[in-house]
C-alpha cells in the first residue's frame, strides 16, 4: 500500500521503484529525485530539489524485517537518533505520540523522521550536527581582536561538535551551548543577518547574469527572425515582380538579389558596430577609471586667468574717444564698416602707441645696458629686448 | 674678423648639434644641447638660398617675434647664430605636440584636461595679443606639449603684428585677434570630437563646411561682412545648435566654444575675457600639467611643427584677402608619407 498518507511534509517522487521490483538482483543504488519541498535530517530544505535521497535494492527495516522484496515501495526514514525504519513502522509506533525506538530505546516523534540524504549513517549525524552548530556558532574573523583568539574560538567549536557526534558529555554540551547562545544572542543575530544579506546579493547578482544572457539570446533569436523575414518577402518580391512586370526575367532576379546582399551586409555591419562601440566603451570606461585614481596623488588647482606678473601701464594713461590721427581717418571715415567688418579697431591701434609711449617712463636713463650684456631675461619679465 | 664674426663663433660653440629628427620644406631640424649644461635644445637650420630674395619670410618672422616673447606658454627662442650660409634658430626642446595627443586613440580625455589644455591655450595666446602680434597659424599640431605637460604656441611663421599706429591699414589684411580666438575655437571644439571640426578641402569648400555648421551669417550676425572684397554670397544654411554635436559638454563649456565662433570679429571673445570665463573656474578644476595625457614615446620625434609649414605653391600670407574663417584649414602633418604617396603610386600604375 502506498503510504503517502501525509503525514511527511514532503512529498517525494520515487522514480523507478515499480520497475525495479522485478529486477532486485540489481547492485545499484536507483536515484530517488527529492522534491524542493522534502525536509532532510535538521530540517534542511534544499530549494533546488537537486538533492537526491539514499535508497539501495538491498534496504530491509531492521524493525519488521520487510525488504524491497516484499514490500517495492519501502521507504527508510532516520529518526534523531540515527537509526532507520520503514514508514509503516513509524505509522504503527508513532502514530500515539513520542515512543521509545525499538532499537536503542530513546524517546523519538514522529515528525523527527527525515529521508536520509547520505549512505553512511555517521557522516548524515555528522553533517546534521555541523550544521547545527554552525546555526550558533557563526562568529567571523572580524568579531576577534586578533587571529590567536579566532582560532581558540574555532578549537572550542570543533570540541563541541566532536563530542556531540560521538554523544560525549551529551547534557554538559548541550548547557554550554545553551550558555553560549544566550550570551551571544545579539552577535548571532547579527551575523544571520549578514548571511541573509551576502546570500542576497548572490541571488542577485544570478539573477543579473541570467536575464543578461536572456537578453543577447532574445537578440540574436530576434536577428535571424528578421533575416529570414528578410529572405522570404525578397522571393516574394521576385515572384511579384515576374508576374506583373514584362523585363528579362533573369535580370530581375539578379537585380532583386543584389538589393537583398546589400540590405543584408548593411544590417550585418551594424549589429557588429554596435558590439564595437559597447566594447571601446567598456575599456575607456577601464581607462577612465585608472585616471581617476591617479588624480589623488598631484592635486588639480583652481584656475588662475593669467599666471604672469602682467603691468599693463593701465594707470598710466587713459585712453580718449578721438584723435587727430590723419593715418586712421580713412577707416574712421569707412562709411559701410567694412574695416569693422574685417575686425579692425581705430582704438588698439591708439592704445598700442600710448602704452608704448608710456612703457619706458619708469626707466632710469642707462640703467640696466650692464645687465642685458649678461643677464638671462628673468621669468617675469614680459617683454625681453634681444641682447645687442 | 670683425666683431660680429667673433660674437656668432661665440654663439656658435654654446651649442653642439646631434642627430637630424626632422625636415620642412624651408628647414631641418637637429636635436641639440648646451654644451656648458646639457640640457636638450631643438637647432633648426633654415635652408637658405632656394628663395630668390634670400631668406625664406617664415624664418624672418619668426625669428622677429619669438625674439621678444617669453613666456611659460609660448616656444623659446634661446638663441640664433648663422654657420657658413645657413641661419640656424636654437629653440626649446618638447617632447610632442597636442594633435598626435588628439590622434593617439588609446588616450581618453577628462573634460578637466580639456579644460587645462584650452586655458593654457588661452594664456599663450593672451600673452602675444598683449605684445601686439597675432598668431594667425594656431592648429593642434603647432601647439607643443613640453616634459612636464606644459602647453606651448610654436611656429610663428605667420604671425603678424597688429595695431601699429604707424601703417595705414586696409580691409585686405587680417589685423584682428579675432582669428586666433576663432583657430582656438575650433581647436576646442576639435579635442572634444576628437576629430578636426569644421574640415575643408579649399577655401570655398572651407566656408561652406562653415556656414553648414553655423549658419549662413546675416548682416546681423556680422554687420558689413557682404561689403568685403571678394565677397561671394553662398547658400543658406541653417545654424544646427552646438548642443546636437557636443552632447556631453556642460553649458558653460558650450557658451565659452560659442563666443569663440561667433561671426562677427568685434564680439568675439577676447583672450583675456575667455580666460575670465566661467568655464575656467567651474568644477572639475583643470588638471595639473603633469597629469595631461600623453602619447606612448617613439624613437622619431614629431617635428612637423618645425618645417615651418609654409606652402611653396601657396601666395605669400598675408598677401590677400582672407576671410577669418581661413585659418582653419588644416595642413594635415602626416600626409607627408600617408595618402599622398599612395595616390602617386596609384598615378604610376595608371600610366
Amino acid at each position: 500500500m502506498s503510504n503517502r498518507s501525509g503525514w511527511l511534509r514532503g512529498t517525494t517522487v520515487r522514480k523507478g521503484g515499480a520497475s525495479s521490483s522485478s529486477n532486485n538482483t540489481r547492485h545499484t543504488t536507483p536515484q530517488v529525485q527529492s522534491t524542493s519541498t522534502t525536509i532532510f535530517g535538521g530540517g534542511v530544505k534544499d530549494p533546488s530539489g537537486r538533492t537526491s535521497e539514499y535508497f539501495s535494492m538491498e534496504d530491509q527495516c531492521p524493525v519488521c524485517k520487510s525488504d524491497r522484496y516484499l514490500n517495492p515501495k519501502l521507504r527508510l526514514l532516520v529518526g534523531s537518533c540515527y537509526h532507520k525504519m520503514c514508514e509503516s513502522c513509524i505509522d504503527r509506533l508513532f502514530t500515539l505520540g513520542p515512543a521509545p525506538c525499538p532499537i536503542c530505546g530513546k524517546t523519538l516523534r514522529k515528525l523527527a523522521f527525515a529521508p536520509q540524504t547520505f549512505e553512511d549513517l555517521g557522516v548524515e549525524k555528522e553533517v546534521a550536527v555541523r550544521r547545527r552548530v554552525a546555526k550558533d556558532f557563526n562568529k567571523r574573523r572580524d568579531d576577534f581582536v586578533d587571529l590567536r583568539s579566532y582560532n581558540d574560538y574555532l578549537e572550542e567549536v570543533e570540541d563541541i561538535t566532536f563530542n556531540l557526534i560521538n554523544d560525549i558529555d551529551v547534557p554538559e554540551i548541550e548547557a554550554r551551548i545553551a550558555r553560549y547562545k544566550v550570551e551571544n544572542a545579539a552577535l548571532i543575530e547579527l551575523n544571520v543577518q549578514r548571511e541573509e544579506q551576502y546570500v542576497q546579493q548572490l541571488k542577485y547578482q544570478e539573477e543579473l547574469d541570467r536575464s543578461e544572457k536572456e537578453q543577447r539570446a532574445e537578440d540574436l533569436r530576434r536577428l535571424e527572425e528578421e533575416e529570414r523575414e528578410e529572405r522570404e518577402k525578397g522571393r516574394q518580391e521576385i515572384i511579384d515582380k515576374l508576374e506583373t512586370s514584362d523585363k528579362d526575367a533573369a535580370k530581375l532576379v539578379a537585380r532583386s538579389r543584389a538589393e537583398a546582399l546589400k540590405r543584408a551586409s548593411a544590417r550585418s555591419t551594424a549589429t557588429s558596430n554596435t558590439f564595437m562601440s559597447s566594447n571601446t566603451f567598456m575599456s575607456n570606461s577601464r581607462l577612465l577609471r585608472s585616471r581617476a585614481a591617479q588624480s589623488t596623488i598631484v592635486r588639480d588647482i583652481p584656475h588662475v586667468p593669467l599666471q604672469d606678473n602682467w603691468y599693463a601701464y593701465d594707470d598710466k594713461f587713459v585712453l580718449g574717444n578721438r584723435y587727430n590721427d590723419p593715418i586712421s581717418e580713412a577707416v574712421r571715415r569707412d562709411s559701410q564698416g567694412i574695416m569693422r567688418a574685417g575686425g579692425y579697431y581705430v582704438e588698439e591701434a591708439w592704445e598700442r602707441a600710448l602704452r608704448s609711449s608710456v612703457a619706458g617712463l619708469d626707466t632710469l636713463p642707462l640703467s640696466g645696458i650692464r645687465a642685458v650684456d649678461t643677464i638671462t631675461p628673468t621669468e617675469d619679465a614680459d617683454i625681453v629686448m634681444a641682447p645687442a | 674678423m670683425d666683431a660680429v664674426e667673433r660674437e656668432n663663433a661665440a654663439r656658435q660653440k654654446k651649442w653642439a648639434k646631434d642627430q637630424k629628427i626632422g625636415e620642412g620644406a624651408y628647414a631641418v631640424v637637429y636635436r641639440g644641447r648646451e654644451v656648458s649644461t646639457g640640457r636638450q635644445v631643438a637647432i633648426k637650420k633654415i635652408k637658405v638660398g632656394q628663395f630668390k630674395d634670400g631668406l625664406d619670410m617664415s624664418a624672418i618672422r619668426e625669428v622677429k617675434y619669438l625674439r621678444e616673447l617669453k613666456h611659460q606658454n609660448v616656444i623659446e627662442l634661446l638663441d640664433v647664430f648663422s654657420s657658413k650660409t645657413n641661419l640656424n634658430l636654437v629653440l626649446e626642446f618638447l617632447e610632442t605636440d597636442l594633435e598626435l595627443v588628439i590622434k593617439d586613440r588609446s588616450l581618453v580625455f577628462l573634460p578637466a584636461d580639456i579644460k587645462a589644455w584650452i586655458a593654457m591655450t588661452f594664456r599663450g595666446l593672451e600673452f602675444c595679443h598683449r605684445n601686439w602680434i597675432l598668431h594667425r597659424d594656431l592648429k593642434p599640431n603647432n601647439l607643443l606639449i613640453a616634459a612636464d605637460g606644459q602647453l606651448k604656441l610654436a611656429d610663428f611663421g605667420l604671425a603678424r603684428d597688429f595695431a601699429d599706429p604707424g601703417y595705414k591699414m586696409t580691409c585686405q589684411v587680417i589685423t584682428s585677434t579675432a582669428v586666433d580666438i576663432w583657430s582656438v575655437g575650433c581647436i576646442f571644439a576639435e579635442l572634444m570630437l576628437r576629430t578636426p571640426y569644421l574640415p575643408g578641402e579649399s577655401d570655398m569648400d572651407q566656408l561652406k563646411t562653415t556656414f553648414r555648421a553655423l549658419g549662413t551669417p546675416t548682416e546681423e550676425d556680422w554687420p558689413g561682412h557682404t561689403k568685403l572684397p571678394d565677397y561671394v554670397p553662398l547658400e543658406q544654411f541653417q545654424r544646427t545648435p552646438l548642443r546636437d554635436l557636443f552632447t556631453a559638454a556642460s553649458a558653460e563649456c558650450l557658451n565659452l566654444l560659442a563666443k569663440c565662433l561667433i561671426y562677427d570679429p568685434k564680439r568675439r571673445i577676447s583672450a583675456k575675457e575667455a580666460l575670465n570665463h566661467p568655464y575656467f573656474f567651474d568644477l572639475p578644476y583643470p588638471s595639473h600639467p603633469s597629469k595631461l595625457p600623453k602619447p606612448a614615446k617613439k624613437e622619431t620625434m614629431p617635428l612637423d611643427d618645425m618645417d615651418g609649414n609654409v606652402e611653396m605653391t601657396g601666395s605669400g600670407p598675408g598677401v590677400r584677402a582672407k576671410a577669418p574663417n581661413n585659418k582653419l584649414k588644416r595642413k594635415l602633418s602626416t600626409d607627408e608619407g600617408g595618402p599622398r604617396s599612395i595616390a602617386r603610386r596609384l598615378d604610376f600604375t595608371k600610366s
